[in-house]
């Protein structure tokens, strides 16, 4: 009986520590995600900082700020917090305030849809505009459900 | 006793500006107001150039010529030789040049910087790639510690000045003149074209930077 329960409880750490593995590299994989985000937005501001933007490296990068925002939602699995014990800056509120979550989500769709529209014609003051809105949506879920650096 | 002229107007703007806007930026940076900051580190740059310009053609006492002076000077002043003139002694001239010499790093490194999510990319960015811009944002907030650090030593040699010298230095920095010997050598003004020259080229280098390169 005692021999069984030692076998029970070593094969749950090792359940445990295998279920941990994914969730370790789902937080991998999605910082990598994050930092490409990160380079695009900055090569999009860079842009429109300057006197003459040049629209062909913006619609590069708005594509595929329009392409990951869909899928940050999925990015947070339950369990792929700081219980891991991987470095994350993920707060647990992602999912204590799972609908405030959903909301930042869904706000960053449709600002980076509307970006990405924006950025297909040659207005550079809307596209500028549509800027804002995307900034708005990452500085606004990052302030609620980012811990700050270190 | 006379009144002699110590520091021009121009020094002492550029002194006090800084002293203003250092913790402003910081504070801009803490609490992630990235624009705000940008717009502050552009007004820095320009008071960083119009300051080198001025160390080139400015009044005496603000000429890189006229007080950067060898170790030799600065271990002379140090075992009690009294410096001639006025201005900054030969150890305070260090002290000047490398505090000057970290701002420039500072705002150097922070041109070509950006923030995580590429919000707020310095004006320089654009050359080189996110990961180097984000080694670079490290490299800016070290500097201004160690900035930080060496303005603590500034203040402190401020305040040793002011206790166990009884020279009170804030005093012409403020009002730009001190009490003097009769014959006791002032400082040099420089004319008003030069402070025109000065300010426009330190101005017209820092716009292209923010909006041309």
């Amino acid at each position: 009986m005692k021999r069984l329960a030692v076998v029970a409880v070593a094969a749950c750490c090792i359940a445990a520590a295998a279920a941990a593995q994914p969730m370790v590299q789902r937080i991998g994989d999605r910082q990598a995600r994050y930092k490409q985000m990160g380079a695009a937005v900055k090569a999009i501001n860079e842009q429109l900082h300057a006197s003459n933007p040049s629209l062909p490296v913006i619609r590069r990068n708005s594509a595929l700020v329009a392409r990951f925002a869909p899928q940050v939602l999925g990015w947070f699995p339950r369990g792929s917090g700081p219980e891991t014990g991987a470095r994350t800056r993920a707060r647990p509120e992602i999912w204590t305030d799972a609908e405030g979550f959903h909301a930042a989500g869904v706000r960053l769709v449709v600002a980076a849809r509307g970006f990405d529209a924006a950025a297909r014609g040659t207005d550079v003051a809307a596209i500028r505009a549509a800027m804002r809105g995307v900034a708005g949506a990452c500085s606004g879920c990052h302030d609620d459900f980012r811990a700050p650096e270190r | 006793m006379k009144r002699i002229a110590v520091w021009d107007l121009p020094i002492r703007l550029f002194h006090w500006l800084t002293v203003l806007l250092i913790p402003a930026l910081w504070w801009t940076a803490e609490t992630h107001r990235l624009d705000l900051h940008l717009l502050l580190g552009e007004i820095m740059l320009g008071l960083l150039l119009f300051r080198i310009l001025w160390g080139l053609i400015g009044s005496s006492t603000a000429r890189f010529a006229g007080f950067v002076r060898g170790p030799r000077a600065i271990l002379a002043y140090l075992r009690g030789q009294k410096p001639t003139g006025v201005g900054h002694n030969p150890l305070g001239a260090l002290s000047v040049l490398l505090l000057l010499f970290l701002i420039a790093n500072v705002v150097g490194v922070g041109l070509f910087a950006s923030d995580e999510d590429g919000l707020a990319p310095g004006p320089l960015s654009h050359l080189i790639s996110y990961d180097a811009s984000r080694i670079l944002a490290e490299r800016h907030e070290q500097l201004f510690w160690m900035l930080v650090a060496l303005i603590v030593v500034h203040v402190a040699a401020i305040l040793f000045y002011l206790v166990a010298r009884r020279d009170n230095l804030v005093g012409p920095m403020v009002t730009g003149g001190r009490a003097g010997e009769e014959g006791e050598p002032a400082m040099a003004a420089a004319p008003a074209w030069r402070f025109v020259l000065a300010a426009a080229l330190s101005a017209g280098l820092t716009w292209a930077t923010f909006a041309i390169l």
